[in-house]
């Protein structure tokens, strides 16, 4: 019977010699156990991950371990300065270094974020750390100080792990996927001719970008679609390549390239069915010959090397479109639950889609996806792609008519000094100021969509106005923004959720753009 | 090791697990975060002694609330009893703005607003910095946000003359926008064509 104790025989208190006794545990081993597990529990992570950090110069990249020091990425400080130049001398103390480099001293202490060129003091966003013999500095040492030393352009973004030193011109890429039939087709449009090559791994598609540095506008791009569920660019290893993710396997992957380099059309497809396999494949007109992507040899199972299912559209005006919002930003939300940046992303697809729709207009979007993409990133896709003009659609609080529709135009917060004398206009203009140029141009715009707008049915559309909407500051093309009322938290966003609805808003988009390509109507 | 002992023992663990993690939450408390209820008693302080009528000179002042519906600001009046500093004067503004219309007007800033700070530069830019509470009860929009900002402005600008810009800080930061869309970056100067009539 389970728990009745056994009754206690003669003998049982000793054990025979030939069974193994156990061991007596010291006493102190279970508090020294407890008082390691809590030092473990309470000892602040310094050392957490291990990336790259990679350097590009003219002749070529070097890569240097990051290292993340409470949650903070630190560089190796002499082995920074060997990459860039000559140290000459290093004069190591208990609680201070100083490096000869070149002509120029450094000095510099644990623990402390001033770092000392000569005479001149640089506060550094961290202090600097002397980890396991190495003096490591935090990275912004590399915009702070670095230029300084060398005397080089050093171009550096923020919360990414490379940096170009000296006249690199890294190249870009916007990206964007399109549903096709059976599949979806990824668009990249590089800022620069790009030699790229295929491979495949671990189930994913390797676009590998040549030799050309690259700085992309963001690091990773997710998609809702069947097809493709993400991408993902790499240069951890300091060679740049795209890394694409399908859905499932088993797809077929076509890639092409196409105005000589500068386009990559990528077309990931439902393999064909038993039935169908047996036909030809159509031919498609092709206004412009492309090239099917060299790849690495018996490496890449998934990937055909047949054409892609269509060619390259023509060269034709690019519209920027931006969803407002995305990612952790949701933007206001309704009473029902609708967030800005769920429903201002269906009127994007919606004008995306009526864009596409007239074969008129190519369409750049400035947020692939549910990701928080900054205002200048944003900018920099519609100035990258040479937009025509940039939307930017929002939706807010407008007051209680429902369905309502403003359209805004740039201002900016101070009012400038008018210019003293005849004094000539800049050269370059400070990319904060960029729209200032083109305010009469977006005003433009605003007034052809607000006609248009204002032709709907039952939308009440205000007059043009003008906003200091910090999206539209850096956009070199007119630009207004959108603002679809009302979404508020004691309203349902029903009227703006309406798909009949959505889709006149984007055909007054595409008839407002027409008007304005052909100059715009007289406001 | 007896049943009696390992239970023991299971006990000892949970309690010593327990105690770490309040342990943990308290050296948190103590050691890394500030003393909010220290901080807001002071700030209270500041804006009670800012509202408090002293021995200031009374008269009326214009305050703008926003009217979506026009989506323009709308002045409206009221007797206010001046502090002697302007930075107190700013905070009286401020205050009052996010006190609320006393026509039914629309809401600027939510009550719960607090003015952490208010610092007046040479050049006549008044630096303001809000508490978030700004952001976490508003309604955020193109329109709703720009509305507010300038009720802000033409209120403290055309009521106190040395100030000219007003520069909007949240939580002692500068912030890109204030709830996703206006632009905070720089400072405002004041803009009469949003007033309703003008």
């Amino acid at each position: 019977m389970r728990g009745a104790p056994h009754p206690r025989r003669e003998g049982d208190g000793e054990l025979p010699a030939s069974l193994p006794r156990r061991l007596p545990r010291p006493r102190w081993l279970l508090p020294a156990i407890l008082v390691l597990g809590l030092a473990a529990f309470f000892w602040p992570a310094r050392e957490l991950r291990s990336d790259n950090f990679i350097f590009y110069f003219p002749s070529g990249h070097h890569t240097l371990p990051l290292v993340s020091i409470g949650n903070n990425p630190y560089l190796p400080l002499v082995q920074i300065l060997n990459m860039v130049g000559k140290v000459g001398g290093i004069q190591e103390k208990k609680n201070s270094l100083k490096i000869y480099f070149g002509s120029t001293q450094i000095s510099l202490r644990p623990n402390d974020a001033k770092v000392f060129v000569e005479e001149t003091s640089y506060d550094l966003s961290q202090p600097v750390h002397l980890l396991e013999g190495q003096w490591m500095v935090p990275v912004d040492f590399l915009t702070i100080v670095l230029p300084h030393l060398t005397h080089q352009a050093v171009e550096y973004q923020e919360g990414t792990n490379r940096i170009f030193i000296g006249d690199v011109k890294p190249a870009s890429f916007s990206v964007r996927l399109d549903p096709i039939a059976n599949g979806a087709r990824l668009t990249v449009q590089f800022t620069d001719k790009v030699a790229v090559r295929t491979a495949s791994s671990n189930g994913k598609w390797v676009m590998f970008l040549g030799d050309r540095p690259m700085e992309p506008m963001e690091s990773s791009y997710r998609f809702q679609n069947a097809y493709v569920s993400g991408l993902q660019y790499d240069d951890q290893d300091g060679v740049p390549k795209l890394i694409l993710s399908p859905t499932s396997v088993g797809l077929n992957f076509y890639p092409v390239q196409a105005e000589g380099g500068k386009i990559l059309l990528a077309d990931v497809l439902k393999p064909p069915s038993p039935s169908t396999q047996a036909l030809p494949p159509q031919p498609t007109p092709q206004p412009e010959p492309t090239s099917p992507l060299p790849t690495t040899e018996g490496t890449i199972p998934q990937v055909t090397e047949e054409s892609p299912a269509a060619p390259p559209g023509p060269p034709l005006p690019i519209v920027a479109l931006d969803a407002g919002h995305g990612g952790a930003d949701n933007g206001g939300h309704s009473r029902d639950g609708w967030l800005e940046k769920n429903l201002v992303a269906q009127y994007v697809a919606r004008v995306d889609s009526a864009l596409l729709a007239t074969a008129k207009y190519r369409v750049v979007l400035c947020r692939g996806g549910d990701t928080n993409v900054s205002a200048e990133q944003r900018a920099l896709v519609a100035n990258l792609s040479g937009a025509i003009c940039f939307l930017s659609f929002h939706a807010g609080d407008l007051g209680t008519a429902l369905p309502r529709i403003t359209i805004f135009t740039y201002q900016p917060p101070t009012v400038a000094a008018p210019p003293a004398g005849d004094v000539p206009a800049p050269i370059f203009v400070p990319w904060g100021q960029v729209q200032e140029a083109r305010l009469g141009q977006s005003l433009q715009l605003a007034i052809d969509l607000q006609q248009q707008f204002s032709a709907l049915n039952g939308v009440e559309v205000d007059l043009p106005a003008t906003a200091p909407v910090r999206t539209l500051r850096s956009v070199n093309a007119p630009a207004v923004a959108i603002e679809l009322g009302r979404l508020a938290p004691d309203e349902d966003a029903t009227a703006l959720t309406n798909p009949a609805f959505q889709q006149q808003v984007a055909a007054a988009v595409v008839q407002a753009l027409a008007v304005f390509a052909k100059g715009g109507t007289s406001p | 090791m007896t049943l009696r002992g390992k239970i023991f023992l299971a006990f000892l663990l949970i309690a010593l697990g327990a105690g770490g993690f309040y342990l943990r939450s308290l050296a948190k408390r103590v050691f890394l975060e500030p003393t909010p209820r220290a901080e807001e008693a002071a700030r209270s302080q500041l804006s009670q002694f800012a509202l408090q009528p002293n021995n200031g000179t009374t008269q009326l002042a214009t305050l703008y609330f926003p009217a979506l519906n026009e989506g323009k600001i709308i002045a409206e009046t009221r007797p206010v009893t001046w502090a002697q500093a302007d930075t107190d004067r700013v905070r009286q503004i401020v205050l009052a703005l996010a006190e609320g219309s006393h026509q039914g007007y629309g809401r600027v800033l939510p009550a719960s607003t607090t003015v952490r700070a208010v610092f007046l530069a040479p050049d006549g830019t008044a630096y303001i910095d809000l508490s978030n509470d700004i952001v976490s009860d508003f309604t955020p929009g193109i329109q709703s946000e720009t509305l507010a900002i300038y009720s802000m402005v033409n209120s403290i600008t055309s009521n106190i003359p040395s100030v000219k810009r007003v520069k909007f800080l949240i939580q002692g930061q500068e912030v890109e926008t204030l709830d996703g869309h206006a632009d905070l970056t720089a400072a405002f100067s004041p803009d009469p064509t949003r007033i309703k009539g003008q």
